[in-house]
């Protein structure tokens, strides 16, 4: 394979004035634990009549059982509307609407969250209503077949838009179908979920010990509103959680392609490689890596497949770290008569940073734009003292965020090449793609041996 | 805070002012002699700035056959100006104007009554040699890895059928850096690598027509009008892109990006003296000149019902339009107020009857103008049936709850319930920079006020139960409406 050549040197130019350095050291906040092993982030900011409330909660999709995929999501989304020991669904709706506040809660792939807004002056009211929902859900069992049918209707609709379709199927593909990272949940396996199921899954998860709370905004000082949250949640028990043992990661070796055949005027292609478990030390020069790669609109993937060849408006990659390994993730929209040349450019990349060391200057470039833009992370206090939250919601060190840019600073050019080495083995790649083979380029089977899908 | 607002008034120049009325937030203004409005905002939380530039031009403003056009150019202001992106622009130039030729003989071919095949293979192959010849003379992506370097957060464009935005969010360090670079991209755009860009942009649109919103969004817009421009879509329609020109986009670009056609808010950690100061020797010498006029083709009155069904491989959904009589008139507050009521939370009807009670619909929204709010333009309701209820069904169900409003006043705990909702928007808008920023410029800009959405807010209060049954009457009837059904195709 031959590689071109290296991108061009780049210096800023002369007419920019001098920059001067970036010295913002994120605040703190204060970290408090309830007696019952509840833990508090709070941050005070007065600037606006608002708080805002997060609370991490200790579960996720990925402990569903195998034959009721969705009692997780199903559980967390009915906190609040199936009603509270204490409140009915219907007020609990209009007292929260007629405030303008919000008290919702949703279920991600390794974590539940319940999330508060509110003006300062309803923050009593509505801190009422959050702790019930979290505390003493009943699940009315018509909220219960509402929710049911909303999900099965989200299932009938689930390949409706293709772009989107394309990550889930190809994580399902890529990890298998039967293990968390790669499942969905589907008509039976919801249908299998029962009034009984959810209770019994609150009541595993939903403990205080089991939970993190983030709060911000004007809610007076923090003595004050640990003595609110200790007012409705201090008497809630601690107790025992039970997580289930899950499988370990099993990826096949191989270049695989998947192919979902569909009739429609752009192909959606992912491209899939091994990642990283979340605390793996690689995670800064694998940042660097991905930056250069497909980071942003002048990273090598734009620069090439979109800017110069025109071949693509979407094209970018990331990476997620999970506790088992996570995943590298390309994503490319083409024409399907250019689907071949897209995604050979876009494996040409992944080996060109494999292979050859990156310029210093782009090395520096891809430090630089993470460095100069960590501020934006937390553009408001809620959004950093969240950040906190989740850093000790995923058991990473007290010093994580306070020493990341330090240690990102660290990465070298030989560093990323290591990583790059390491992690991006295009011939292990699984490749899906969706679209009209008619009128590709080229048939997939030039990149690797072909399972041809259908939408299920 | 009122000693220290005194001291950063005495600051600034002549001509500033700062807004004192505590139902508004501390904006700043200003305009330049020629014509460019400033909005400052300060937030200190972060040391971080948000800019945000809004032009008044869009798809609207475009002419017939050069739809997409306004959108083609805010992907040409990426490609940097005759010193950035450029190895040198005496050299450039003639290389430029050699694909430009080449991609007219090729457009002219192509257009020709027969084209004869290997013809156009050679007029493709002097573009495609024409442009490796220009792109020699290019510094690649020079413009975008300057703000990587600088630290930028959110850096995006967004064209409507009514505007054109440019944002970027900044440490509030580079605060003249922005003012360095970005009254250069204004002043002195090089629309460089145009041909490749324009088939980005024929893959956005391809994009689009996979989704199935976007082609229902474009299916009502293009049906729902019949005489004004706001019947085209925003990113052009895939015959006419395909013919869009350097040439034309220099013309658009003389023509519309002038400093008297936008408005610049900063929001963020920064002393507006000095905002005021930067802008004053950066954008000053911005040249003025004068606006084409904007009176397009009024839309006819609708005289019957339209319905509409588009084959799409997806589950079913619907949009209804309704024209309504524009941002300027006064019946558009009870339009939106009518709107809140059918769709404001769970306790709104649609949800409370139609996604719970009668479990017809999946999800049912309502927009009170769309595509934009320069013209008079469509309220939409927006749903999406849950099985085995039809499309058909859920229609019926929805203009049977508008008939009711038409009919009932609603309650006044409705009302209350709605404003204090405004109200409490009002307040957090002002959490994001970015988000703020957009709004005031935008709302300075097209609607000719910054404290414009302040003051619907204070129209909407006004607004009596009757009044809102006589807007869903008046509007919300059949005669009025587009209807757009996605279907499966058997």
């Amino acid at each position: 394979m031959a590689f071109s050549s290296l991108p061009a040197n780049f210096a800023m130019p002369a007419a920019l004035p001098k920059l001067g350095g970036l010295d913002f050291k994120p605040p703190r906040g204060t970290r408090a634990v309830l007696g019952n092993g509840l833990v508090v982030y709070l941050l005070k900011d007065s600037t606006l009549p608002v708080i805002h409330m997060t609370a991490y909660i200790r579960t996720g999709k990925l402990y569903d059982p195998a034959g009721k995929i969705g009692l997780g999501e199903m559980t967390a989304g009915l906190l609040k509307d199936g009603g509270t020991a204490k409140y009915k669904p219907e007020e609990i709706d209009r007292t929260l609407e007629f405030l303008a506040a919000s008290v919702e809660s949703s279920m991600g792939i390794e974590e539940a969250r319940a999330d508060l807004t509110c003006l300062k002056k309803d923050l009593d009211a509505v801190l009422d209503i959050y702790a019930d929902v979290l505390m003493r859900p009943v699940f009315a069992p018509e909220k219960v077949k509402l929710r049911r049918d909303e999900l099965l209707e989200m299932i009938r609709r689930r390949y409706d838009d293709p772009g989107r379709a394309v990550v889930r199927e190809a994580l399902r593909s890529f990890y298998g179908p039967s293990h968390p990272y790669g499942w969905r949940s589907e008509e039976a396996t919801l249908k299998a979920v029962k009034r009984e199921d959810l209770a019994a899954c609150h009541a595993n998860y939903y403990k205080p010990n089991n939970i993190i709370i983030a709060a911000a905004g004007d809610f007076g000082s923090d003595e004050e509103m640990l003595g609110k949250l200790e007012a409705r949640f201090g008497a809630w028990p601690r107790g025992e959680v039970k997580f289930p043992v899950l499988p370990p990661v099993r990826l096949e070796g191989g270049r695989r392609v998947f192919h979902l055949e569909k009739d429609i005027p752009q192909t959606y292609i992912v491209m899939l490689q091994k990642g990283l478990k979340r605390h793996d030390p690689q995670e800064y020069p694998l940042t660097i890596a991905n930056e250069i790669l497909g980071g942003g609109l002048s990273s090598r993937l734009a620069s090439e497949v979109r800017s110069r060849l025109g071949l693509a408006y979407t094209v970018y990659s990331y990476f997620v770290k999970k506790p088992d390994f996570g995943y590298s993730l390309a994503y490319c929209g083409t024409n399907p008569e250019t689907c071949g040349q897209a995604l050979a450019e876009m494996l040409r990349q992944y080996d060109l940073i494999s292979r050859e060391a990156a310029p210093d200057e782009e090395v520096k470039r891809a430090r630089d734009s993470i460095v100069n833009s960590f501020v934006f992370r937390f553009p408001t206090p809620f959004d950093l003292i969240t950040e906190r939250a989740s850093y000790e919601y995923h058991d990473y060190e007290t010093s994580y965020l306070d020493d990341y840019i330090g240690n990102l600073s660290k990465v070298t050019p030989a560093s990323v090449l290591e990583t790059s080495g390491k992690l991006f083995k295009t011939e292990d790649a699984a490749i899906f793609v969706i679209g009209d083979s008619k009128r590709f380029d080229k048939p997939l089977s030039g990149f690797g041996p072909v399972t041809e899908l259908k939408e299920n | 805070m009122a000693d220290m607002i005194k001291s950063r008034e005495d600051k600034l120049p002549p001509g500033a002012s700062v807004e004192k009325d505590p139902k508004y937030p501390a904006v700043v203004s200003y305009t330049l002699k020629n014509g460019l409005k400033l909005l400052i905002l300060e937030k200190h939380f972060v040391p971080t700035v948000s800019f945000t530039m809004i032009f008044k031009v869009g798809n609207v403003d475009g002419v017939q056959g050069k739809t997409g056009l306004a959108h083609l150019f805010e992907h040409m202001a990426f490609k940097g100006t005759k010193t950035i992106n450029s190895t040198g622009y005496e050299k450039e130039k003639p290389a430029l104007d050699k694909v430009e030729k080449a991609a007219q003989a090729l457009i002219a071919g192509e257009a020709s009554a027969a084209p004869a095949k290997e013809k156009l293979e050679a007029l493709r192959a002097a573009l495609a040699e024409a442009e490796k010849e220009a792109d020699a003379l290019v510094v690649k992506d020079e413009y975008l890895k300057i703000y990587t370097t600088l630290g930028e957060s959110g850096m995006n464009a967004m064209t409507s059928t009514d505007y054109t935005g440019y944002v970027v969010s900044l440490p509030s360090s580079r605060l003249e850096a922005w003012m360095v670079i970005e009254s250069d991209r204004f002043k002195n755009a090089v629309l460089r690598e145009f041909y490749q860009e324009r088939s980005v942009v024929m893959e956005e649109r391809r994009m689009g027509e996979t989704e199935p919103s976007r082609v229902l969004w474009e299916t009502l817009g293009s049906n729902a009008f019949t005489t004004h421009p706001y019947r085209n879509p925003t990113i052009g329609w895939m015959e006419d892109i395909k013919r869009l020109t350097r040439t034309d986009a220099e013309a658009f670009f003389r023509t519309f990006y002038v400093p008297n056609n936008a408005t610049l808010a900063v929001v963020g950690d920064v002393e507006p003296a000095e905002v005021i100061a930067l802008a004053e020797k950066y954008f000053g010498d911005w040249e003025a000149r004068p606006l084409p006029g904007r009176d397009y083709p009024v839309e006819p009155p609708q005289r019957s019902e339209k319905i509409i069904k588009v084959p799409f491989k997806a589950q079913p959904a619907l949009r209804i339009g309704f024209h309504n009589p524009g941002m300027d008139h006064p019946d558009i507050y009870a339009v939106i107020m009518a709107c809140e009521v059918l769709t404001n939370g769970k306790t709104g009807r649609f949800y409370k009857n139609l996604v719970e009670g009668r479990e017809l619909a999946l999800h049912a929204w309502a927009y009170p103008s769309y595509p934009g709010s320069r013209y008079p333009s469509l309220t939409v309701i927006a749903a999406a049936p849950k099985a085995p209820h039809t499309a058909e069904e859920l229609d019926a169900a929805l203009m049977a709850e508008i008939e009711k409003l038409a009919k009932e006043p609603p309650t006044r705990w409705e009302l209350d319930k709605i404003l204090n909702n405004y109200e409490a928007e009002m307040i957090k808008q002002l959490e994001s920079n970015s988000g703020i920023g957009m709004n005031l410029a935008q709302n300075e800009q097209l609607m000719g006020d910054w404290r414009y959405d302040w003051k619907v807010g204070g129209e909407l209060r006004k607004v009596t139960p009757g009044e809102i049954s006589e807007a869903a009457a008046k509007y919300f009837n059949r005669e009025n409406r587009t209807v757009v059904f996605l279907k499966e195709p058997r």
